[in-house]
């Protein structure tokens, strides 16, 4: 298992493709932080310490680990990969973790580098900052939420094969299908594993004065989803011929 | 100092009663074979025939729906370290366009539990060393090809399963391929090789094995199929051609005429030469002709309700 995963964590890094998210996901955050405490005079430190959520890495992560498995089957490469890990529920595992780990990653370079430059910019404005332990705090939940999604994406990718239509999908379902949910019956919209489940485990929903679940159960939510996932993806995976 | 090779019970690769059905469609039809140690095993037939289908049946990549393809008995799924057993080039060899080559012989080398200096062994024996580090969406295809037998061979395995693997190779490649298949084979190395070029073919496999519409037609050594039941054949020329038909056909021979010739079914050029000299003809050629691969195949291939035949070892 461990080989599979060190052989899952160097494909990432041999392609541009790692590369160019995290430089994506940095640029966008980095963007978004300057932007707010440019355009904003006042913090209180709950405004301050929601600045350093501004982190993209989840939707990238989300979006690479689709590319991860999905990628398999787009660019033909299945084939070679299962010949070298003939066990497909531990090649599924492995790539799991790797993807999950490679969240945590992206998620540590971004909050960390949102949270210097941020701070700086607030010290600078003379505006309220956030001390190390509210930052910390953030931190481990900023990359609890990536390292789930990354997980997540992998099992949707293989699931439904077609890298296009699972990241257009799951883009959909993010900014459209989870909202209009949300917005009929938040009580169940809360569960929405790509937006609102992960709210629970940040604390707050951005825009709104709702309670979002409890962080423990926000988690085990994830976790539910990601299960479940796994679990077809992995049947879907077991039994489907390579020809 | 003499040695001992101790055969294998179990032959390194053996299909048993393999069938496979995708829906209606029965593409494999109770296939059984075998191949051996250090000889080289073509695997034959038309498009269609179901060679594919075995080969990914064996890799376990497509699920058999009865019988079993085994490695020394063993599912490929249940191989430890499977590539340090079975190296296989698939006809659809992929590579991740942005990946090197080098950093794609890196991954395998990494799931299979191989040191990283093997990497470049490997890419020393295909030729690829120069090009390593350039990215796969910019190889030929015979650099493709190349790579995709590196990695094949990055385990050093006993076993190695190619599908088409000239596909791409330009003569001087081919020719190496050759060579490479025979000097694996030579090693002690079982090597299945299904191909459609048969000229090809027939200079680098010891045995075939033949299927068509996923029946076993023939299996044997070269030699035994391309005999097949009629044996060496002899092409015969002589003035007068007519009398010495009537004279081989009153010894009992099967003849044909082919233009300026004649051709002696199942014959040696010796025992149309005591015809002709008892008859007094003059002859201006005698040869044997052996049957080619292709005819055999042709032959083989063409009845699509001729029963299975082994040939005798």
């Amino acid at each position: 298992m461990s080989m599979l995963l060190r052989a899952e964590l160097l494909k990432l890094r041999t392609t541009r493709t790692f590369v160019a998210l995290v430089g994506s996901a940095l640029g966008l955050s980095l963007l978004s932080v300057v932007l707010v405490v440019l355009l904003n005079d006042s913090f209180t430190e709950t405004d301050s310490r929601e600045l350093f959520t501004s982190d993209f890495s989840p939707l990238f992560i989300l979006v690479l680990g689709i590319m991860g498995l999905a990628g398999e089957w787009r660019h033909r490469t299945i084939t070679g990969t299962i010949l070298a890990a003939p066990d497909r529920l531990r090649l599924l595992s492995a790539k799991v973790l790797a993807y999950a780990a490679a969240g945590a990653l992206l998620s540590a370079i971004v909050t960390v580098s949102i949270m210097v430059v941020g701070s700086l910019l607030l010290s600078i404005g003379d505006k309220t900052t956030v001390g190390i332990a509210d930052l910390a705090d953030v931190l481990w939940r900023n990359l609890l939420i990536a390292a789930l999604l990354g997980a997540l994406g992998v099992c949707v990718g293989g699931l439904l094969r077609n890298q296009i239509v699972a990241i257009v999908g799951v883009l959909v379902l993010w900014f459209a299908v989870e909202p209009i949910v949300y917005g009929l019956d938040p009580d169940v919209g809360k569960y929405a594993p790509i937006g609102y489940a992960p709210n629970g485990i940040l604390g707050f929903i951005p825009f709104t004065e709702d309670k979002p679940l409890d962080e423990v159960t926000a988690i085990l939510v994830m976790l539910g989803w990601i299960g479940l996932f796994f679990a077809l993806t992995a049947q879907t995976l077991r039994s489907r011929d390579l020809v | 100092m003499f040695g001992c090779a101790i055969m294998p019970a179990v032959p390194p690769v053996e299909i048993e009663n393999l069938t496979k059905r995708f829906g209606s469609v029965e593409a494999v039809k109770d296939l059984s074979f075998d191949i051996e140690p250090g000889r080289v095993t073509g695997f034959l037939g038309p498009n269609g025939a179901g060679k594919s289908t075995t080969l990914r049946a064996l890799l376990g990549l497509v699920r058999p729906s009865a019988g079993s393809a085994t490695f020394d008995g063993h599912h490929y799924e249940q191989l430890d370290r499977p590539s340090t057993h079975v190296g296989a080039v698939l006809e659809d060899a992929a590579f991740h366009p942005g990946r090197s080559g080098r950093n794609h012989l890196r991954v395998l080398a990494v799931t299979g539990d191989h040191p990283q200096s093997r990497v470049e062994e490997v890419l020393g024996i295909v030729g690829l060393t120069d090009a390593a580090d350039r990215p796969a969406k910019g190889y030929s295809m015979g650099m493709r090809q190349r790579l995709a037998i590196a990695s094949a061979l990055l385990g050093d395995p006993q076993v190695l399963i190619l599908d088409e693997p000239t596909n791409g190779l330009d003569p001087p490649g081919i020719a190496w391929m050759r060579d490479l298949v025979r000097g694996q084979a030579r090693e002690g190395r079982a090597v299945l090789i299904s191909s459609h070029l048969l000229a090809e073919v027939a200079q680098s496999v010891d045995d075939v094995v033949i299927i068509a519409k996923g029946r076993l037609r023939a299996r044997g050594t070269l030699e035994q199929v391309l005999g097949g039941d009629e044996g060496t054949s002899t092409e015969v020329r002589a003035r007068e051609i007519d009398r010495l038909a009537q004279s081989l056909q009153a010894h009992g021979h099967r003849v044909q005429r082919d233009g300026e010739a004649l051709l002696v079914l199942g014959v040696a050029p010796e025992q149309v030469g005591e015809v002709a000299a008892a008859e007094r003809v003059a002859l201006r050629y005698l040869a044997p002709r052996a049957r080619s691969l292709e005819a055999a195949f042709l032959e083989l291939t063409a009845d699509d309700g001729a029963p299975a035949w082994e040939v005798p070892a």
